[in-house]
């Protein structure tokens, strides 16, 4: 367990729920994250990292209506949760730091 | 497969509806290729994210590495591919035609809910009903749907100048038939309820084999017109390729189009036409309900003549529509499957030792890579990776094999003309799963093989013995495995070649030549009315054909020799098991066929009007039951079972023995009764023509048309049906015996790799027991020994499994051959032991001729 923490494959796909404008599901995320990263993702992936972020409390989903383009079959909805938001915010910030301390390593 | 996925029902469905949205946006995007790789690859990800492609990467690697060692060892992958190639080919075709005849069906949909309607009354079930009454019930049917069948077979032309081709098989339908099978086309429609009051030509549905291979495929094959029997036919669609119900049918027609076909007649079908009835339940109703609303509705049709008991219906979801009988169809999977289980096991075991041999000289490699920081399960899986490789080329060599086997085996086992028996989905899948767990399993061998060693010491330089026992064991048991299986296809072919002499050396008891068994292919509701009619119709017949010069009799007989029917009653069980045979004949069937009356006398013309309870009997069945004493005036024993209703009769002659049916289970015991007027309509006819007599039969068939100007008459040569029965032991012993030499090549194969690298690995051994005064004979005899033991162990166990499978297996497949027949037992084993000897006698002869001072001299 990672506990409260990010990984980077969970960050990626946490990021793009919320890039995606949340209430997205499985599909454009696994599309997301395969156009962003530039590498195959498969699907199985994209559901574990979305399972351990809603175990995490980073997410959170419910079922959508039915849909008829979908055979009317549901699809499960992802939206990030503020704590979710939290934490990549925070995560962001401290590799910002990181960066910029190298920054100025350089310049020295 | 994603049914097979480790997800909760409820998030399967939304995976999937996932899953599939995202194949599509692929197949828009990068084409249909990618999307199916991509798809595969998301379903496996299912079980592990993300492992897949990890895994994909260095079997990159393996494969590469794999390559480069096969192209070092081209001897070793030859044999190999070879050995499962072989294995494949005919494991891949013995399950296309598994597949074809079982697996796959005819093509009804949900099958468990179309039963057959079986018309009972008394103690009589019967499969057929007359077409009224099916009008009745299909009129008050309220739980099912009911729909009507007539098998049967005509003469098609695709084209006026095409020549006459042999009978088709279709089938006349009502209405609803494609709705209630669930039959779809993929040309043009089905038949729809309305067809069945068509006007002009009838429309005709073709089968997709009839369409592949008399029209070409042809595109615009609707509106064309066919010619069927005396009728044009209308093409209105193609069915699917999956669907041929019943029998392999080519065409199906309207059940209203049965007179035109037949007779050109403007009355579309009698009223008492027999045909065939099934139904399809209603989505709500069971089958208990259905047949007792069905049974209702038949309790008001007219009772049989002659019973008292009402029509009652039984509802069989096991059969009609020409399902073959669970039994029946379970005993030829159970064939199959052992065939190719023992083909395959025999290819794996053959593999794995030729595998298990070259790695022996590998472990100098494989010590190497160990040092280099392999891990144990890394070498295992480079170990099956190479093996994998080794099937999938095989699979694709055994694949070409199977196409070229399939056609040849299917006319061995006489497949009917209709069926496909061209490779579907399923036996790619089959071939695929094969492949892999042949693969596997072989790579295996070699890394069991390989456990527990030292993967140090082999670096240690070549002069560190490694002596273990464990390894030997497995070797031994792949010898033994091999050894074994070949032993029992070897006897199991010896059997049949026995078998075909045997039926060749078996005197039927009449001369089958210039017999002819006459279709007048005109329906006998042409014939006239009544029984009266049909006996008028029939001596005009037989006055005009006996009238062709070069005719010698022509006679009426219920069952004509050799022509695929027959009618017996069995007693007793196993190998008390006794079959009579019934036939009703007319006088003058016995001089026609030449049978001998040894006492009493034959019918007279008075005993045959009247249908008087009078019988003759074989001459072996009056000497099984009256060994001392004359049969005359006795009535037929009590322990042959008759048909109900009909009195015992008495025994006023006895015949010299025939044999018209069934060479594989000859029986001499035949009861013989009059054909009595009233059953003539079951008669068929017989001509026998003059020795030496030429164009006899094209002059009846035109004097029949004058009789009967719609008649389309056909032939059938009684020898011409002993001929084919005879045949059927050389087709399986031909099949068997080339299985059967495959094994031995195999095992020969693999004995040789095996012994040669086994006994390479002993060189040093050798040098040291020569410097120690063994002779050469000495060695020879060691390792001869040493390397045939295992086989002898084999084919000991072989032989044991062959007279255990003796007992279980079917006696009737060996055409009256005890499965334990020690000739063919004790051929086998010689024959395998002669050729294990040579495979090994060559690597040991090069073992034992070693100059030792040269060998220790090298350490």
């Amino acid at each position: 367990m990672k506990g409260e923490r990010l990984g980077e494959f969970e960050e990626f796909t946490l990021l793009a729920v919320r890039a995606l404008g949340d209430d997205t599901y499985a599909v454009p995320i696994q599309q997301y994250v395969e156009k962003v990263t530039g590498r195959p993702i498969s699907v199985g992936s994209i559901y574990a990292a979305l399972g351990r972020l809603e175990e995490k409390g980073f997410v959170r989903s419910a079922m959508s209506e039915a849909v008829a383009q979908r055979g009317g079959k549901s699809k499960r909805l992802y939206t990030v949760t503020p704590s979710g938001l939290k934490t990549a915010r925070e995560l962001h910030r401290v590799r910002e730091r990181i960066w910029n301390a190298i920054g100025e390593g350089a310049r020295s | 497969m994603l049914r097979l996925t480790p997800l909760s029902r409820e998030r399967r469905a939304e995976v999937h509806a996932d899953v599939l949205e995202l194949f599509a946006v692929r197949r828009r995007d990068r084409g249909a290729l990618h999307a199916h790789w991509r798809l595969y690859h998301d379903v496996a990800s299912l079980w592990s994210p993300g492992a897949p492609l990890v895994v994909m990467r260095d079997i990159g690697g393996d494969v590469r590495y794999a390559a480069r060692l096969f192209a070092r060892q081209p001897g070793i992958v030859l044999m190999t591919i070879a050995g499962l190639s072989l294995g494949l080919a005919i494991a891949t075709a013995a399950f296309s035609i598994m597949n074809a005849a079982v697996l796959r069906g005819e093509g009804i949909v949900d099958s468990e809910r179309a039963p057959a309607v079986l018309r009972t009354s008394g103690t009589m079930t019967s499969t057929v009903w007359r077409y009224e009454e099916f009008l009745h019930l299909r009129e008050g049917a309220t739980r099912m749907q009911a729909e009507a069948m007539i098998r049967d077979g005509a003469s098609v032309r695709t084209a006026p100048d095409e020549s006459e081709t042999p009978s088709t098989a279709m089938a006349f339908v009502s209405g609803g038939f494609f709705a209630a099978t669930g039959g779809r086309t993929i040309v043009g429609r089905a038949f729809e309820p309305g067809d069945e009051q068509y006007a002009g030509p009838p429309p005709v549905v073709l089968s997709f084999t009839f369409w592949v291979s008399r029209l070409n495929q042809d595109p615009s094959v609707v509106g064309r017109t066919i010619r069927i029997g005396r009728t044009d036919a209308t093409v209105i669609g193609v069915a699917e390729r999956r669907f041929a119900v019943p029998n392999s049918s080519m065409l199906w027609l309207p059940v209203t189009a049965y007179n035109a076909v037949y007779n050109s007649n403007p009355e579309r079908i009698a009223p008492k036409m027999s045909v065939e009835v099934f139904g399809r339940l209603r989505p709500d109703a069971g089958l208990a309900e259905a047949e007792a609303q069905l049974s209702g509705v038949a309790a008001a049709l007219p009772r049989t003549p002659g019973t008292n008991d009402a029509i009652q219906v039984r509802l069989d979801p096991g059969t009609g529509l020409g399902r073959v009988a669970a039994s029946t169809m379970m005993s030829i999977a159970a064939f199959v499957v052992a065939i190719i289980g023992l083909v395959l096991v025999l290819a794996c075991a053959n593999v794995a030792s030729v595998l298990v041999a070259a790695a022996i000289g590998r472990e100098r490699e494989m010590g190497v890579r160990a040092a280099l920081g392999a891990s144990r399960a890394r070498i295992v899986r480079q170990l099956v990776t190479e093996s994998v490789a080794l099937g999938v080329v095989a699979a694709a060599v055994g694949l070409l094999g199977a196409y070229w086997a399939i056609p040849i085996v299917g006319t061995m086992i006489e497949a009917p003309a209709g069926i496909d028996l061209a490779p579907d989905l399923n036996v790619y899948l089959f071939l695929g799963i094969v492949t892999l767990l042949a693969g596997i399993g072989a790579g295996l061998a070699p890394a069991w093989h390989g456990r527990g060693v030292d993967l140090v010491s082999p670096l240690k330089g070549d002069g560190a013995d490694t002596r273990r026992t464990t390894p030997r064991r497995l070797r031994s048991a792949l010898v033994m495995t091999q050894a074994a299986v070949s032993v029992l296809l070897i006897v199991v072919a010896a059997l049949f070649v026995r078998a075909t002499y045997r039926v060749a050396s078996l005197d039927v008891g009449f001369d089958p030549d210039g017999l002819y068994e006459v279709h007048i292919g005109a329906s006998r509701d042409a014939f006239g009315a009544g029984d009266a009619g049909i006996a008028a119709q029939w001596t005009r017949i037989i006055a005009e054909v006996e009238s062709v010069p070069g005719i010698a009799s022509a006679t009426l007989v219920e069952i004509p020799p050799f022509g695929g029917g027959m009618k017996r009653s069995s007693s007793g069980d196993g190998p008390n098991r006794q079959l009579t045979y019934f036939n009703r004949t007319r006088a003058e069937y016995f001089r026609m066929m030449g049978v001998r009356v040894v006492a009493g006398r034959i019918f007279t013309r008075e005993e045959i009007a009247e249908k008087a309870p009078v019988a003759l009997i074989s001459e072996t069945l009056a000497r099984r039951y009256w060994p001392d004493r004359s049969p005359l005036g006795e009535l037929l024993p009590a322990n042959i079972p008759l048909p109900p209703l009909h009195p015992r009769p008495q025994i006023i002659g006895v015949v010299t023995d025939t044999i018209t049916a069934q060479l594989h289970e000859p029986s001499r015991f035949a009861v013989y009764q009059p054909l009595d007027p009233a059953s003539e309509i079951f008669g068929n006819l017989m001509i026998r023509t003059a020795p030496g007599a030429i164009g006899v039969v094209q002059q009846v068939a035109q004097r029949l048309r004058t009789i009967e100007p719609r008649a389309n008459v056909r032939f059938t040569s009684v020898a011409d049906g002993l001929r084919q029965e005879a045949g059927r032991p050389r087709m399986l012993a031909t099949l068997s015996g080339v299985i059967g030499i495959i094994a031995i090549v195999l095992c020969v194969i693999g004995l040789y790799g095996l012994t040669a690298s086994v006994i390479g690995q002993r060189t040093r051994e050798m040098g040291v027991r020569l410097a120690l005064g063994a002779s050469r004979g000495d060695l020879l005899r060691l390792l001869m020994w040493q390397s045939l033991r295992p086989v002898v162990a084999g084919l000991g166990a072989g032989a044991g499994a062959a007279l255990l499978a003796g007992r279980a297996v079917v006696a009737t497949m060996f055409f009256g051959m005890s499965p334990q027949d020690p000739l063919a037992l004790a051929g086998a084993i010689v024959v395998l032991l002669v050729a294990a000897m040579l495979a090994v006698v060559v690597p040991t002869r090069r073992a034992a001729s070693v100059d030792a001072a040269a060998v220790l001299h090298r350490s």
